[in-house]
């Protein structure tokens, strides 16, 4: 890569590690370490929340979801705007008005301490592994674009992350993070411009074309339990999902308890609520466009440059005959597509239709040459090829100009690091708040807190990167992390849900967890088919009901 | 964007701008997608 790519990736790297080094001069206590002092305006936090959940998975996967599969993923965030409402006037006052420093704390006051302590010992346990899986995404991408060792791809994220992290707190995450959209937006909409110059067709065109393969099917009405992204599953498995993630989860709620008052809270959770769905639209439609690009522009077989040196070495009989074969393919899907725009210039529907009918006959020639590529990688490599997330990095490397090289490079490394920040923020503050300062030490002084927690964060920055060097080979890097999390999520929202019914005890919180948990496991063991949307739909009432039932059963073995 | 407004305001509101969201990912189906 040229030294000013380079030049552009170390000033970012530069700026954000100094500046949150010089935002910890304001953070002598606890209450500024891990909230700010509630003192941040809503913007701040606002954007904050956003960079949190926009991480590098989120930016390389999803135009590389785009690409391949089209719009239709955006319907996983049609529940969020309803999310967010329900928790400003639900849980976001109960949060920012307890005065408490997580979620999990609130418990305590609410229920008792062994609901707290699980929670929060789920907390830490999925999201101690994902702060893993958060690094390792963009950490394997760079390591195979580059031809790193794993470990320094690690390192380069990791280290500047932890170093502002563990000696800024919440305040240099927070700050970061403002900047760090800024570094993403401007790298996304650069990346929109050389699209627009590059394409050689109109924009319109292009989206005909894109729309001819299928790529702009947004909507799926089917009401199916096993498809993940449908109309019906966006709305209500995503609502839930969306309502325990924002709601429960420390990460995103420490986000909003820095907020001045709860007016501003509530506030930062609508931004997200108005730019998310608009958002990932221009992310999902940017990877469109790639593909479009790629119609006319001969892409290479295999986006993972690292594994397309692996299968060369090892099958180059095998490689050089699919290439072949893809060169063919290729050059009659360009016709194909070419052929679309001009009958589209005849106006005769028929020629229309025919013309579409051809480009997606010659588009399923290129797809399952590609799919006997990937094969054939899995055989040679002996993992899974995740090719689709190499497609942006290849097109940025390959097509863009000097210098937005290095500012494309510098918001995959932005979106990772306000992630893990987050992430390495909230897992401290639960370890100190919620176990140490609750059952060590309970006694100790701000200071010793202070230190404690600055230690905490080093130590769950260092847990992460070790995970992140092993868990470079998991599956799908977008679903990992959901998957992962769905796993407690709802059965967590069911237990913060239960808080708001007035008679509900601290029995029926923790069995109702407990019994939310099981069921969520029972399903994913017994219905694998089941998506895992539906999981956080099933924990959270399974809690209901229980939690209900078990705290109005105790109420009147009271009574009597 | 910054609002003490009620529950009932922030709700018609941000349904609002997803409606119109999409009514904008309809188009983009129905005007490109067939």
């Amino acid at each position: 890569m040229h030294p000013l790519n380079w030049a552009v990736i170390i000033v970012y790297l530069t700026y954000v590690v100094t500046d949150g080094l010089r935002r910890s001069k304001g953070t002598h206590e606890i209450e500024g370490y891990f909230l700010a002092n509630r003192s941040l305006p809503w913007w701040v936090v606002g954007l904050s929340v956003m960079a949190t959940q926009l991480s590098a998975i989120t930016l390389i996967g999803t135009t590389g979801q785009g690409a391949t599969d089209g719009m239709r993923f955006i319907q996983f965030y049609f529940g969020l705007p309803i999310a967010m409402v329900i928790l400003g006037v639900t849980l976001v006052p109960l949060l920012h008005g307890s005065g408490a420093f997580t979620a999990y704390e609130y418990l305590e006051r609410r229920f008792d301490a062994k609901t707290r302590s699980l929670t929060a010992f789920l907390f830490l346990l999925s999201r101690g592994m994902s702060a893993g899986t958060i690094i390792a995404a963009p950490a394997v991408v760079i390591s195979a674009i580059f031809g790193w060792n794993l470990v320094w791809s690690v390192a380069l994220i990791g280290v500047p992350t932890v170093l502002y992290t563990m000696i800024g707190g919440v305040q240099a995450v927070a700050w970061a993070d403002v900047k760090q959209m800024v570094v993403i937006m401007a790298a996304l909409v650069a990346v929109v411009i050389v699209l627009l110059v590059k394409l050689p067709v109109p924009p319109g065109e292009a989206l005909h074309i894109a729309g001819a393969t299928g790529r702009l099917r947004v909507f799926d009405f089917s009401f199916t339990l096993n498809e993940t992204y449908t109309f019906w599953s966006g709305i209500l498995g995503g609502t839930f999902l969306m309502l325990s993630y924002f709601g429960t989860d420390q990460s995103q709620v420490q986000r909003y308890l820095t907020a001045k008052s709860v007016v501003e809270a509530r506030s930062s959770l609508l931004m997200s609520a108005y730019w998310k769905i608009p958002l990932q639209g221009l992310i999902l439609l940017v990877g469109i466009m790639i593909f479009v690009f790629y119609l006319f522009q001969a892409p290479p077989l295999l986006f993972n440059p690292a594994q397309d040196a692996e299968v060369r070495t090892a099958q180059p009989a095998a490689l050089a005959e699919l290439e072949r074969r893809f060169g063919t393919a290729f050059e009659a899907r360009g016709e194909a597509a070419r052929a679309v725009v001009g009958a589209r210039e005849t106006s005769d529907p028929a020629r229309v239709a025919e013309a579409k009918q051809t480009l997606r006959d010659r588009e399923t020639d290129v797809v399952g040459i590609r799919t006997e590529a990937l094969t054939l990688v899995e055989q040679v490599t002996g993992e899974s090829s995740r090719d689709v997330n190499y497609i942006i990095p290849r097109f940025v490397l390959d097509h863009l100009p000097l210098g937005l090289v290095g500012l494309f490079l510098a918001a995959v490394l932005a979106a990772a690091m306000s992630s893990i920040a987050a992430e390495l923020n909230s897992l401290s503050t639960t370890t100190v708040i919620d176990f140490y300062r609750r059952w060590v030490r309970p006694e100790a002084s701000d200071a010793h807190f202070l230190t404690v927690s600055k230690v905490a964060t080093g130590f769950w920055g260092l847990f992460a990167c070790i995970v992140a060097t092993f868990a470079a080979t998991l599956g799908s890097l977008i679903e990992v992390v959901n998957r992962f999390g769905s796993f407690f999520y709802g059965s967590i929202l069911g237990v913060f849900l239960l808080s708001m019914i007035p008679f509900t005890k601290g029995i029926g919180a923790f069995v109702g967890l407990i019994a939310g948990m099981a069921v969520v496991a029972a399903v994913t063991f017994g219905a694998p088919d089941i998506s895992f949307l539906w999981h956080n739909v099933i924990g959270a009432v399974t809690v209901l009901v229980v939690g209900v039932l078990l705290s109005g059963f105790r109420r009147q073995e009271t009574r009597v | 964007m910054k609002t003490g407004h009620s529950f009932r305001f922030n709700l018609v509101r941000v349904m609002l701008v997803q409606v119109v969201a999409l009514l904008l990912l309809w188009f983009l189906q129905t005007r490109y997608g067939g």
